[in-house]
């Protein structure tokens, strides 16, 4: 088992959700609170790295991202080295890729809320800040838990982007997904097997340990399970 | 009504089916072959009336599709290893009746070290690589690329691998390689003289033959699936791929002839 794979895949999986939820949850605000007709634009144009074969997408990164480009050279420069082949740049190609599994939940269950309560806030005075902060991220809670979750999983299992910008290089840009690949490829199925079998395991593990997690913090359930023990 | 029309597509569905199955092969091809078969199959199909139609993909790829029962008639790998797999597991054969446990090696792959014109190094060669400007030297899979494979070996046989191994990044492929070094992310990558000769790439980018003496002879092998649907068809191509004429043209796309034609 390829530990260093592992840990590599985890730790961009991590690093890629806390991305993409600072970006998710101020941006499904605006599409909620704000008011200008450019939204739907906005909001369409976030889930647009799903129409593109992911490979695509990755090429076209890694176009973008080198020195060919006014963009990847200022990167470059700023950097001090290019983001292609590294795994700074394998972040950046997984939180685009993974953005509409982060947004598009986030902005649902900001928008499924009730829009009186906005409103009464606001007579209130709280400002976007603070409507954001006490009133849409406690109650779309599990709208939250369900991008960080979706945006970490899409990261695990993502491929073609990893394979066009990463470079295969071990301990950098070498992934669970890219190993096991390779695993098969060299037809070394028993390898694969046990990669995949262990990505499963872990993967059904973590879901299971969330999702009772969040059954239990769900104050009806917790009502619920009180008004049992009494009975 | 609707079901009228649902019938009559499928019988038109049908008749078509039937029409292209009749006179045609599928080739499962290598993906570095992409540049180099069409022009075969069309005249293939001029001088023969049998229509070719070929998927291109990495020859590992296309060995598990065959592996688990793909339709294919002829399979034109990048290497031997892949067919003899398969001729080892019962589901190819090479051309001959009594011969059929080798495959047919049909080209002979050359391999090059590519940059783009305009990367203000010196000339590609095998030294330049010792460099400490070249950050980024580009190879396909050395695992199960045919071309990462011969460059892995050349850079072991020339005693370069352990002043470059720390800059090496792995593509999928020659034409991933090719684009790591075309989008300027890499300095340099090892392709295929077919690839490098292509007109894009001929016009972009320069190259240095890699000496042959400093990998194995990069062999390319053709084999007949067993369970062909077309066989008598997909003999009949692998006969006109060893062809003299064909043979000869080989040389125009960067690949070497399997044996000595005028």
């Amino acid at each position: 088992m390829d530990w260093q794979a592992l840990t590599l895949t985890l730790r961009l999986a991590s690093i890629t959700t806390a991305v993409l939820l600072l970006i998710a949850v101020p941006l499904g605000a605006l599409l909620v609170l704000g008011r200008s007709r450019w939204l739907a634009l906005l909001q369409s144009l976030t889930a647009l790295p799903l129409v593109l074969p992911p490979t695509v997408l990755g090429f076209f990164l890694l176009v973008l991202l080198g020195p060919r480009t006014a963009v990847g050279r200022g990167i470059t420069a700023l950097l001090g080295h290019p983001l292609a082949f590294s795994f700074s740049g394998l972040v950046v190609g997984s939180v685009l890729y993974s953005l509409p599994f982060a947004v598009q939940p986030i902005a649902a269950g900001f928008a499924a809320i009730d829009p009186p309560l906005l409103d009464a806030a606001r007579l209130l005075g709280a400002g976007p800040g603070r409507l954001t902060v006490t009133l849409l991220m406690p109650l779309a809670r599990r709208s939250i838990v369900a991008a960080a979750v979706l945006s970490f999983l899409h990261t695990v299992g993502e491929f073609g982007v990893v394979l066009m910008l990463g470079g295969d290089i071990p301990g950098a840009t070498r992934t669970l997904s890219i190993l096991l690949y390779n695993q098969v490829e060299i037809f070394d199925y028993s390898a694969a097997s046990r990669t995949a079998g262990l990505l499963l395991g872990l993967s059904l593990a973590a879901l299971a340990v969330i999702y009772a997690a969040g059954q239990a913090r769900d104050p009806g359930q917790v009502l619920r399970a009180r008004g049992g023990r009494r009975a | 009504m609707q079901l009228r029309l649902i019938t009559a597509a499928i019988t038109v569905a049908a008749c078509l089916a039937s029409a292209t199955a009749q006179n045609s092969i599928r080739i499962a091809a290598a993906a570095d072959l992409e540049p180099v078969l069409p022009p075969i199959l069309e005249q293939f199909q001029t001088e023969t009336g049998i229509h070719a139609e070929a998927t291109y993909q990495a020859s590992s790829a296309l060995t598990t599709q065959i592996q688990n029962g793909a339709p294919f008639d002829v399979f034109l790998s990048a290497d031997l290893g892949y067919p003899q797999k398969l001729i080892g597991a019962g589901l190819a054969q090479g051309l001959g009746d009594g011969d059929t446990g080798t495959p047919i090696t049909y080209a002979r792959g050359t391999l090059v070290l590519w940059e783009r014109k305009d990367a203000h190094l010196p000339q590609p060669s095998l030294e330049m690589l010792r460099r400490p400007e070249v950050q980024r030297i580009a190879i396909a899979n050395p695992e199960r690329a045919p071309y990462g494979r011969a460059a892995m070996a050349a850079l072991q046989k020339s005693g370069l691998y352990d002043s470059v191994k720390s800059r090496l990044v792995t593509a999928e492929n020659i034409a991933q390689t090719a684009q790591f070094v075309d989008s300027g992310n890499a300095d340099v990558g090892f392709i295929s003289l077919t690839s490098a000769t292509t007109p894009r790439l001929q016009a972009d980018g320069r190259y240095f033959v890699v000496p042959t003496g400093l990998y194995a002879p990069i062999e390319q092998g053709a084999v007949l699936v067993t369970k062909a649907e077309h066989r008598v068809e997909a003999k009949k191509f692998l006969v006109f791929l060893m062809s003299t004429p064909v043979q000869q043209e080989m040389r125009q796309f960067g690949l070497t002839p399997s044996r000595p034609v005028p």
